[in-house]
């Protein structure tokens, strides 16, 4: 019998096409009906063609066999992105009733060896709904996560399992971990909202702590986007919206006073602007002069790539503001 | 300034390399593209309408691509499976025109035949056009989201954006739940201003872009709040950093010159990042034997070399075929499909 490291060069020589294995004889292989003028087509290995041949075969009578097994394993080392594959071994694995943790094994380590792909990732989560066992999916998304913390699958796999069996404990320690190895981990900081947010939730005492931990490092390095969007996400849940945190204002005061120029850092000042001008004022520090220099600076030197939108936001905060004059004259 | 062009641009090359996708063999190591055969179909023969090279396509061969597409379609009533497959993989010469097990269709398969069939100047009069949207309801879950396939296959925005594109290609709208649609939408925009997969999870350039142009076609933009609009857009404009990436902080890469390039163009906010030098990055992933590659000295491949292209299209570069962004086709291929709706 072959097995899933049949793939292995090694083992090639010793590979048996299903057309020469005896437990085989029985059925004739069918062949697949592409056109005589083939479109996208694909110079199948010999291995290839003889292996479908007899899936084609097993799946027209949709056997449930032991061999069947067999030949789906085949097939998905293959092509581990054919869906159908996938979805005839888990109607085989029911049928047969098979030991599911031995299945999750097997699925583990190609997962490992291919964690973009979106089939093996689908397959072991129907596992784990069969089972209704989470208990090793931590740390097998660990394990892809060791190699590439922003792996999407690795990520989307985690949080599914997280909610739907509620393993919210110890989830912010994990975050944590990956920030300290890097702060640029996008993925890191969005896991931190989920996790809150489907916990605790913001509160007060929640968003004054996230507020302290994300200046902490906004500070350490100011040109980190990922960070300054987390903030202006905790934000949301402040009832004096951006403008108007004191701990925040504060650091951002501090940190231009000393020189910083972060293109983060002047973005965010004239959203503060925006919001103070649009609800009328209140913190004279928030001005539409103040605006009007920052989209300069950032026009002329922190963020010229992106001068055209920076002028476009200058030019709608000036028309707002006549717009608005014009209003309260002609009311008087 | 003159730009700097170090990069020539080699539209001939590139022709071969898609002609060669779409017309020989591609090397068995494409084997795990197998059942996938029809999205590299739609990369190829796109990319070739943006280089204006269809009406070159000799008309015998036309037709022979539109009667393969056609010999993928599969209607089945009863199993409520119709719509088109990626492959032949499952075809045999027993159950050619009828169902059998496991022939089932996949949403973004039959995304990508209908695109490709208008490309071709197809008028899609041989789509059973009921059959596939009575299928296409069952797709769709109750948070909105839609799944791929009948059984086996996962839920996510990519397919929601297929399905959006479906009804639109079709013009009926009558299979999808399109208020439930929007909230799976609206629930998958993240705290930064960008949207997700799904609810909760990180923003994405690729799902952003499968998101927006679903609200462009089903005319629901209006839906993000001034507030959702502002954030989405300057999340958006972030991704630029001379190329275009996905995510904050992430390498740039020349997929997202379309994903991001054309996001930024459904809102209307493209010219905030105009230049002339914009091309370069991209023009840096071409392989001197023609296609695109994510980075610079990579091999390249269909989807960024089709991406690439739509990308350089967006910057108006080489006089290329302009693109209708929500729906990832020419505007030559969305007039042709205004004609014959």
């Amino acid at each position: 019998m072959s097995d899933y490291s049949s793939d292995d060069e090694s083992n090639e020589e010793q590979y048996v096409l299903y057309k020469d294995r005896p437990e085989w004889k029985d059925v004739t292989p069918v062949k697949q009906d592409d056109i005589d003028e083939p479109v996208v087509a694909i110079d199948y290995t010999k291995k290839f063609e003889d292996c479908y041949d007899y899936f084609r075969a097993v799946v027209q009578k949709k056997e449930i066999s032991e061999r069947a097994l067999e030949l789906t394993q085949t097939a998905a080392c293959l092509n581990s992105a054919n869906y159908t594959v996938w979805q005839y071994r888990r109607d085989i694995l029911k049928g047969l009733n098979k030991d599911l943790h031995a299945e999750l094994d097997f699925i583990e380590k190609i997962i490992i060896k291919q964690s973009k792909n979106y089939q093996v990732w689908h397959h072991r989560r129907v596992l784990v709904e069969w089972l209704q066992d989470p208990v090793k999916e931590k740390h097998l998304t660990e394990t892809v996560l060791a190699k590439d913390a922003k792996n999407y699958h690795a990520w989307q796999h985690r949080q599914w399992v997280i909610k739907t069996f509620k393993l919210f404990d110890g989830e912010l320690e994990y975050v944590n971990t990956l920030l300290t190895d890097d702060v640029r981990n996008n993925s890191a900081w969005n896991q931190r909202y989920f996790v809150i947010n489907n916990t605790t939730g913001f509160t007060e005492d929640v968003l004054d702590r996230e507020i302290d931990y994300t200046l902490f490092h906004a500070k350490a390095v100011t040109e980190n986007e990922s960070a300054w969007n987390y903030l202006r996400g905790l934000l949301l849940h402040d009832k004096g919206g951006l403008s108007k945190n004191k701990k925040v204002t504060e650091f951002v005061e501090n940190l231009y006073e000393s020189g910083n120029r972060s293109p983060f850092l002047l973005a965010i000042i004239v959203d503060m602007c925006y919001e103070q001008i649009g609800d009328g004022g209140g913190d004279s520090k928030y001005s539409l002069q103040r605006a009007k220099e920052l989209c300069e600076a950032l026009i002329g030197k922190y963020d010229t790539i992106r001068a055209n939108y920076w002028q476009h936001m200058l030019d709608t905060l000036q028309s707002s503001c006549k717009d608005e004059a014009g209003a309260s004259t002609s009311g008087n | 300034m003159e730009p700097i062009n170090i990069h020539k641009f080699a539209p001939e090359l590139h022709r071969k390399y898609l002609s060669f996708i779409l017309n020989g063999k591609m090397p068995s190591s494409q084997s795990t593209m197998d059942t996938n055969r029809s999205i590299l179909m739609y990369f190829a023969v796109s990319g070739l309408d943006i280089l204006g090279e269809i009406e070159n396509i000799p008309k015998e061969r036309i037709k022979s691509i539109i009667d393969w597409i056609y010999s993928l379609q599969v209607v089945n009533n009863e199993d409520l499976v119709s719509g088109f497959q990626g492959s032949t993989t499952l075809n045999t010469l027993e159950n050619k025109n009828q169902g059998s097990n496991y022939k089932w269709s996949h949403i973004a398969n039959t995304y990508a035949c209908l695109s490709t069939l208008l490309i071709l100047g197809d008028d899609l009069g041989r789509v059973n056009r009921q059959a596939i949207l009575d299928s296409l309801k069952t797709l769709q879950l109750p948070d909105g989201s839609f799944k791929g396939a009948k059984e086996g296959v996962e839920n996510d925005m990519r397919f929601v954006y297929c399905a959006a594109c479906i009804c639109h290609i079709l013009d009926d709208w009558s299979a999808v739940k399109v208020e439930a649609m929007v909230e799976f939408i609206l629930n998958s925009i993240s705290y930064d201003g960008g949207i997700g997969q799904g609810p909760d999870l990180e923003s994405h350039s690729g799902s952003t872009f499968c998101a927006i142009a679903t609200l462009a076609l089903s005319n629901n933009l209006d839906r993000l709040t001034k507030a959702q609009f502002v954030a989405l857009r300057r999340w958006l404009l972030y991704r630029f950093d001379g190329g275009f990436n996905g995510r904050p902080n992430k390498p740039i890469d020349t997929c997202y010159s379309f994903w991001t390039g054309g996001s930024l163009n459904i809102l209307d906010a493209y010219e905030f990042i105009h230049n002339k030098n914009n091309p370069q990055f991209v023009l840096m992933t071409q392989d001197r034997h023609g296609g695109f590659s994510k980075w610079g000295h990579v091999v390249p491949d269909p989807m960024h070399t089709y991406l690439g292209l739509a990308g350089l299209s967006l910057m108006g570069f080489g006089g290329l075929n302009e693109m209708n962004c929500e729906l990832n086709i020419t505007k030559r291929t969305s007039e042709h499909l205004k004609n014959i709706q």
